[in-house]
């Protein structure tokens, strides 16, 4: 970023975006006071540019660009441990989700790239097996993100163990989840639901 | 049995993992269950809960797969047992969201077209096994004792967590897993890194992540002094066998202190690469079949990538 500082007027201050996350996480970011209790324990700090307790900090300034720009969001593992611990009952696990389904609507102004093709795949075989299937999302991620050999030593072996499976079949019924898919598409762009 | 009071029968919520790279979760869970004459049926078509992946970017999305996965799991009998920490933490948080937010519920049962199902109580096993079966029938079941064996019980982030939901022991400070292992005449071993998260499914887009928080883990248990890991979810397990090799690759300098200096590893004290040993991963129903007397060819040890048969030897448990 080209200018450090940060500066706050009405026109910098995005509250819409803040409101939006509040309604997604049903968390609100006022009540943070700043300890940083939720960083300190956070496993994913050091890969974050902003650390959880500065993600709220952002949020309650409203500068949600910030935080979209940013990785943070893609490195969180969702292993809930700020939720647990916050003294305030922030649930910034909840908060992170919301900040990466407005990232994915957006298509995501975001550079982790790589987090969100492992998401999608692993949601579109949700759409077309009912299940996961491994083999296949080890195999399309490393096409899709251009690393060919990665993990080439592991895929034999585990076949060869049995923990991947070779052929998959779909779930009986896969028109059921289908029907899912399609009924929540349909309440966003009916704008019934967030 | 005891007269009058019904046989323990669940229905059983397996998740995508133990039907792949979590087989051995699955086949020894199966082979426990019936060692302990508890029932234990399969829901029929349940699909993906959608794990991480889908409440990180859509929690609609997520909320209606595992409330639809609910409803089928109405077709079987009995509480629905499931034993991936991930697919545990996914049902029980659906659950108690459904139950709180009457917006959400209307909206998920739009998605779902029917009622969704909020009153079949979800159990991880580990509850069914201490608290359901009962410690101290368990400790009563058991045939081979496991002396001798130093365990480090761990929890991962997951099956405690969120603090309001899963109902299982406290979320900062649990010791089911150690109170387990003690019926089982294991020795569970006091060390630091049993709640920190693996890494969990960053394994496919940021393996590096998931090699430093595992490598943390696995020093911990390893100065702790456990001859073993025992865990209760396929991502942890699949993280810490699978690429426990990779990992001795990539943190396996002479001096892992300087290692960490460099690379700003939060590693414990440091230990020397002559004391870097595998560590056997097991999964929570294995030591407990083994002790259960179960044959350990049907524990599906062939199916996991550090050996575990000679540390089994060591202590005269094969
Ligand atoms: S733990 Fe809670 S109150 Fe403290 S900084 Fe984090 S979000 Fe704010
Ligand atoms: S849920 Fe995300 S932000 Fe919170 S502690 Fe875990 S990794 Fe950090």
């Amino acid at each position: 970023m080209k200018n450090k500082l940060m500066h706050l007027s009405n026109e910098t201050m995005n509250v819409g975006f803040v409101k939006k996350v509040e309604a997604l996480s049903g968390s609100s970011v006022r009540r943070c006071f700043q300890c940083g209790k939720c960083s300190a324990g956070c496993p994913m700090s050091t890969f974050m540019e902003h650390p959880p307790n500065r993600i709220v900090r952002l949020l309650q300034l409203g500068q949600g660009q910030r935080v979209l720009a940013g990785r943070s969001i893609w490195y969180c593992a969702s292993c809930e441990t700020c939720t647990t611990r916050c003294p305030n009952k922030v649930d910034l696990a909840a908060i992170m989700d919301a900040l990466r389904k407005l990232s994915w609507d957006a298509d995501g102004p975001s550079k982790e790239s790589y987090v969100q093709l492992a998401n999608r795949l692993f949601i579109e075989n949700i759409r077309t097996y009912g299940r996961q299937y491994e083999l296949r999302l080890g195999a399309i991620f490393n096409m899709k993100s251009g690393q060919f050999l990665k993990d080439l030593m592991l895929g034999p072996k585990l076949i060869s163990k049995g923990k991947l499976k070779m052929f998959h079949s779909k779930n009986r019924n896969i028109s059921d989840i289908e029907g899912i898919f399609k009924r929540v598409e349909e309440m966003r762009k009916k704008g019934e639901a967030l | 049995m005891t007269p009058g009071k019904k046989k323990l029968s669940y229905s059983y919520y397996p998740g995508c993992s133990l039907h792949a790279s979590g087989r051995e979760y699955d086949i020894s869970t199966r082979a426990l269950f019936k060692a302990l004459n508890v029932g234990l049926k399969e829901v029929p078509d349940w699909f993906c809960c959608g794990a991480t992946p889908a409440h990180n970017v859509d929690e609609l999305l997520s909320l209606s797969l595992c409330a639809k996965n609910l409803s089928l799991a109405e077709q079987v009998e009995g509480d629905l047992a499931v034993a991936c920490a991930a697919c545990f933490s996914r049902l029980k948080t659906t659950q108690h969201h459904l139950k709180e937010d009457a917006t959400k519920r209307k909206q998920v049962e739009y998605a779902i077209d029917g009622p969704a199902s909020l009153n079949k109580p979800v159990k991880h096993i580990l509850e069914i096994l201490a608290r359901e079966y009962g410690l101290a029938k368990l400790e009563e079941s058991v045939k081979k004792p496991l002396m001798g064996l130093k365990v480090a019980a761990y929890y991962g982030c997951l099956l405690t967590r969120p603090p309001e939901v899963p109902e299982l022991d406290d979320c900062e400070d649990p010791s089911i897993m150690e109170d387990i292992l003690r019926a089982l005449g294991a020795e569970p071993v006091k060390w630091s890194h049993r709640m920190e998260c693996c890494g969990a499914n960053f394994t496919l887009s940021r393996p590096g992540v998931v090699l430093k928080l595992s490598n943390a883990i696995l020093e911990s248990a390893r100065l702790a002094g456990a001859d073993c890991i025992m865990v209760a979810c396929p991502l942890c397990h699949g993280n810490l066998d699978i690429r426990q090799k990779e990992i001795k690759e990539a943190f396996g300098a002479p001096d892992s202190t300087l290692f960490g200096s460099i690379f700003g590893s939060d590693l414990p004290i440091s230990t020397t690469s002559e004391d870097r040993r595998d560590l056997p991963i097991f999964y929570i129903t294995q030591l407990a079949a083994l002790a259960m007397g179960v044959a350990s060819q049907s524990l599906g040890f062939e199916s996991v990538i550090i050996d575990p048969k000679p540390l089994l030897r060591d202590k005269q448990l094969l």
